[in-house]
């Protein structure tokens, strides 16, 4: 199985360095390969499990965290929001 | 050329549950940023999501009012995509099993109230995105996470609509019905209602073309000028000889355009698989059928009832039960049986609704009760005081705790129907008007309205013009 | 014996009749701490002062007469993937060098509930993505037994610790074999309880329908006491089971009378060193002298089982660090020119090789047109794989299977070759693809000294069971205790 390591990269917002490419890719192919042992199965597969009911949370008001508390890691802040770099959409 | 357009549409609403689909903080417009937010809202290492149970509930309800069939047990999955508004890089939503399919909604097309059966694909929930600000002083983008997790329906139809105005009108219908099962607070303004919007165009008889989808529009007007202007747009592409391509525009509202957003080869693979952090939802039957139980007479329903029962025309029914308070209001109206049903209806959709229109206000600000509109228009009705003083009275009553009878009383607003008093004016308006006399008897009869006007300005405006003129009349043919 | 090579069972007895205090057996740790940590390196951060005042507590607690758990005044060791509020919390990763957490896990409340006094936090391997505990971004923790060896992973430092008296008792995470990998290479009991009995509540993800915490210890009471602290139903964790759970060291009768013991042949086949095989045979025997019998049993899919466990946990892995992105916490690149940029510099800065691999894996196998072919099928293995336990467990009442093929093995020996690495995981991927508990227990040494791991494996829910026939064991070796080179 070939790999489209670049895509896959990209798709992660990951960015490999060129020299890293090949081995990135040959380590990731015999990963795949590995994986691709799995037989195809004509077993029924369903996501769901109905035996095992979520219980659901009811709708009651938890206090907030404080905005201190809450923006302490971010790595810029600014009016009491985190940063990003300008984006439009 | 002749083309047709097919239109399907996504409606996002927020749901006005107490908390987020997925923490307990508030989930509430308007607070200061970032401050209704918690580690898991935010998507913090290690914190879990948990279900708010009237999410589901709301969901399910929204469902039985588009006649869906509500799925007993269902899932939920991850979107995954990177954007700084959506803290953990994907929204939990629902994939392939969705709590409501295959549904329908029954939109009012004409002046007669004649329907027609729009499909409903699908309802699913999912948790909304946050903010991002934008402004000249700012470094870059500002993200607030106040809107992170709240709970939102995404209610899908089925490319049933083939006008803009068949559009608006499946979105009003929805609108109103989430109104009436109380499950969004639909204030455009906010946000809380949003779609996107899927347009082809194609020669009758052909197939369906290619579609495009529109993001970013937040009103209902929008979205008319949107599918205009999209469909245009495709259609001078077809016939300056090009074809359409799948791909993503966005409407700017203010610029009346849309614009390109991504193509097909562009758009995000979404890499959705079963939420993990979750379990099977499932509800059951006795639950399903209990929300089913609990709706209320939903508008389309109403309005038939209110053009059958009380002779309203689809106009004014259709206003009427455009909101439940409204509604609600006229029905208590004509329960206290004081005045004609169709008087109700013209004031509440006349002056009523002009000043909640001019001060930006609605019912439930007022001081306005059934009681009170009813007693002011059965004074009208019995004559002790003109339509032009009930408009005044109701200016009073409205933002007052002052009754009809009060305000007439302070400000001497009762007509005078005192016959001899009136009679005396009617003297002196004829001998001032010889002409207008002889010209009645001449046959333009039509001067009455005339004479009539110089005597309600002598009574100061408290004459019964009703009585006026029959006096006017009597005096005439006895002369 | 010094206090930091007793167990937690002892110690609290000495504290009960005030032979010593929470202070004295905090001290006697950190003292082991400071003598052994430079060579060990179990931490990622040593909480000193913050455990000296828990102890201090404690002692005041004592003092006024206070009925405490069998946990109080026991020093613990907390994986760093753990969130601990106001203590550094990084995964050993670059990303989350600089991290600390407004909240704690709910295990850690638990622990704090029942007075325990958390000692450290714990290396691993990044994000818990490694067998060996070599992934980290800031150290390799060596093994206790031998400082040229793995301690194994990814909970290394939480296995390490306890073997080198640098901690009484640990909490490690176990996504594929996690805990029981590096107990068996440490020589210490480590339980993977049954999915969804222990919180995750505050478990960094890795791979969230398999992580599960659990914990690490000297002795199999011990880890029955802080196994009863941790385990219970979560409001804040929608997966974690609804139901009531006993005291396990209260229940523990260290019995396996009339106990089927399910040997599966492919277990035992040819990837599984011969001192191994013969170590854990041995093992079994002896519990059959106690009253126990075996019985032959197949699990036919054990082939397929790390396919689909790679598959499964790299496509959660992929998703679930998709968050780490530079913006809301952790490690930020510098040098970027729109958004994008931010995104890929700082994720290619901060995370390492092997969590690159397994994000593009797991990104891979969700991504359009591959997904049918890959995840699908893994969760059909899944499910296939789970009903094979179902069946075999109509046979037996555990399962006994060497933890790991073959002993810790040489630091860098396998560093550069995922699939060797992989391997190791070989016995314990099952078991998470299933849900099951399993336990890790000592069974003796190979030739060049090095511990070996039996694990025993349990249907859901049975803990108390798996418990008794570790303690059985226990007994019959005559219980576990330190690494040589690290006692007193």
């Amino acid at each position: 199985m070939q790999i489209d390591i670049q895509h896959i990269a990209k798709l992660s917002r990951l960015s490999i360095e060129e020299e890293k490419t090949e081995k990135f890719q040959k380590e990731m192919e015999s990963i795949v390969a590995m994986c691709e042992k799995l037989p195809p199965m004509d077993s029924e597969y369903t996501a769901v499990d109905p035996s095992n009911p979520m219980q659901l949370r009811p709708d009651l008001v938890k206090p907030s965290l404080d905005r201190e508390q809450l923006l302490q890691n971010a790595p810029q802040t600014q009016a009491g929001c985190v940063v990003v770099p300008k984006v439009v959409e | 050329m002749n083309y047709e357009m097919t239109i399907g549409l996504e409606v996002h609403a927020e749901l006005n549950t107490a908390t987020k689909i997925y923490c307990g903080c508030k989930n509430s417009f308007g607070a200061q940023v970032n401050s209704n937010c918690c580690p898991i809202c935010t998507g913090m290492p290690g914190t879990l999501p948990t279900l708010n149970e009237k999410v589901v509930e709301y969901a399910v309800k929204m469902g039985h009012a588009l006649n869906c069939k509500i799925n007993p047990v269902s899932k939920q999955d991850r979107k995954n995509y990177f954007y700084p508004d959506l803290p953990k890089a994907y929204q939990i939503s629902q994939f392939d099993i969705p709590l409501c399919e295959n549904g329908h909604l029954d939109v009012m097309i004409d002046e007669k109230g004649n329907t027609k059966r729009i499909g409903v694909t699908r309802i699913h929930i999912e948790e909304d995105a946050g903010k991002l600000l934008h402004d000249e002083s700012f470094a870059g983008s500002l993200v607030d996470f106040n809107r992170c997790g709240v709970p939102l329906i995404e209610i899908v139809s089925e490319p049933d609509m083939h006008s803009s105005a068949e559009a608006k009108a499946y979105l009003e219908t929805i609108k109103s019905i989430l109104q009436y099962i109380d499950i969004s607070d639909c204030k455009m303004q906010e946000g809380s209602i949003r779609c996107d919007i899927n347009v082809s165009v194609a020669r009758p008889g052909e197939p369906m073309g290619t579609r495009c989808e529109m993001k970013n529009v937040n009103t209902f007007s929008g979205a008319v000028r949107a599918i205009e202007y999209e469909a245009k747009r495709q259609i001078e592409v077809l016939e300056a000889g090009g074809e359409i391509h799948q791909e993503t525009r966005r409407w700017d509202d203010a610029k009346g355009q849309n614009f390109l957003l991504r193509s097909k080869e562009d758009s995000h693979d979404y890499r959705y698989f079963p939420e993990p952090d979750l379990l099977t939802i499932v509800v059951d039957e006795e639950k399903i059928q209990k929300l089913k139980d609990e709706l209320p007479e939903l508008p389309n329903k109403k309005c038939k009832r209110y053009m059958d029962s009380y002779g309203l025309p689809h106009f004014d029914a259709n206003l009427l039960t455009e909101n439940p308070d409204k509604a609600a209001f006229f029905e208590n109206c004509v329960s206290l049986k004081k005045c004609k049903t169709k008087s109700i209806s013209n004031w509440l959709l006349g002056d009523v609704s002009r000043i909640l229109n001019e001060k930006n206000i609605t019912l439930s600000d007022t001081l306005l009760t059934a009681e009170k509109l009813t007693d002011m228009i059965s004074l009208i009705e019995k004559g002790t005081i003109s339509v032009t003083a009930g408009k005044t009275v109701l200016d009073e009553i409205i933002l007052s705790d002052k009754l009809p009878g009060q305000v007439v009383e302070e400000k001497g607003l009762a007509q005078i129907s005192d016959t001899g008093t009136l009679e005396a004016i009617v003297q002196s308006v004829m001998d001032a008007n010889p002409k207008s006399i002889a010209d009645y008897k001449g046959g333009k009869t039509n001067v009455i309205g005339f004479l009539v006007g110089q005597c309600m300005r002598q009574s100061k405006g408290q004459g019964n013009p009703a009585l006026l003129k029959e006096l006017i009349e009597k005096r005439i043919q006895k002369d | 014996m010094e206090l930091f090579e007793m167990t937690a069972a002892s110690l609290s007895e000495k504290l009960r009749k005030k032979e010593c205090s929470a202070v004295e057996i905090t001290r006697s740790v950190l003292g082991q701490i400071s003598k052994k940590e430079e060579q060990i390196g179990s931490f990622v951060t040593v909480c000193e002062e913050r455990a000296m005042k828990q102890a201090e507590e404690v002692d005041q607690k004592i003092a006024a007469g206070e009925s405490l758990s069998p946990l109080a005044g026991i020093p613990v060791g907390v994986k760093d993937n753990i969130c601990t509020k106001d203590v550094l919390t990084t995964c050993s990763s670059k990303m989350l060098y600089n991290f600390v957490p407004p909240y704690n896990a709910t295990v850690v409340d638990r622990l704090e509930r029942a007075d325990a006094i958390m000692i450290g936090k714990c290396n691993m391997d990044e994000f818990a993505m490694g067998s060996s505990c070599e992934t980290s971004y800031f150290k390799k923790t060596k093994n206790p037994w031998d400082p040229d060896c793995v301690p194994g992973g990814s909970s290394g430092g939480s296995a390490a610790c306890v073997s080198a008296g640098e901690a009484v008792l640990s909490l490690g995470s176990d996504t594929g074999g996690s805990i029981r990998l590096p107990a068996a290479y440490c020589g210490v009991v480590g339980l993977k309880p049954t999915y969804g009995s222990v919180s995750r509540y505050g478990l960094v993800a890795f791979a969230s329908s398999l992580d599960q915490i659990g914990p690490l210890g000297r002795s199999v009471e011990d880890v029955a006491n802080l196994y009863s602290v941790i385990c219970g139903r979560d409001p804040m964790d929608a997966t974690s089971a609804v139901r009531e759970y006993g005291n396990f060291a209260q229940g523990l009768n260290r019995s396996v009378q009339g106990m089927r013991i399910g040997i599966p042949k492919e277990y035992f086949g040819e990837g599984v060193e011969p001192e191994v095989k013969a170590a854990v045979m041995e093992s079994v025997d002896m519990l059959v002298k106690e009253g126990a019998q075996t019985v032959p049993i197949s699990l036919p899919s054990t082939d397929y089982a790390l396919s689909a466990y790679y598959i499964i946990s790299s496509a959660e892995a992929s998703s679930n660090l998709a968050r780490f992105d530079g913006v809301k916490y952790g490690y930020r690149a510098e040098g970027y020119a729109n958004l994008t940029e931010l995104y890929e510099k700082t994720r290619s800065e901060g995370f390492g090789d092997e969590v690159k691999r397994r994000i593009m894996l797991g990104t891979f196998v969700l991504s359009s047109g591959f997904y049918d072919a890959y995840y699908k099928r893994a969760k059909q293995m899944q499910q296939k794989i789970a009903q094979e336990y179902t069946e075999a467990f109509s046979k037996c009442d555990v399962i006994i299977t060497p933890t790991s093929p073959s002993p810790a093995f040489k630091i860098g020996e396998r560093a550069d070759d995922p699939l060797k690495m992989y391997a190791a995981d070989i016995c314990t991927v099952t078991v998470n693809i299933a849900g099951l508990p399993a336990i890790s227990v000592p069974c003796g040494t190979v030739s060049g000294g090095l511990p070996i791991g039996l694990q025993m494996i349990g249907p859901k829910f049975s803990e108390q069971v798996l418990l008794n026939a570790a303690g059985c064991f226990e007994n019959l070796c005559g219980g576990f205790g330190v690494a040589p080179a690290m006692k007193g």
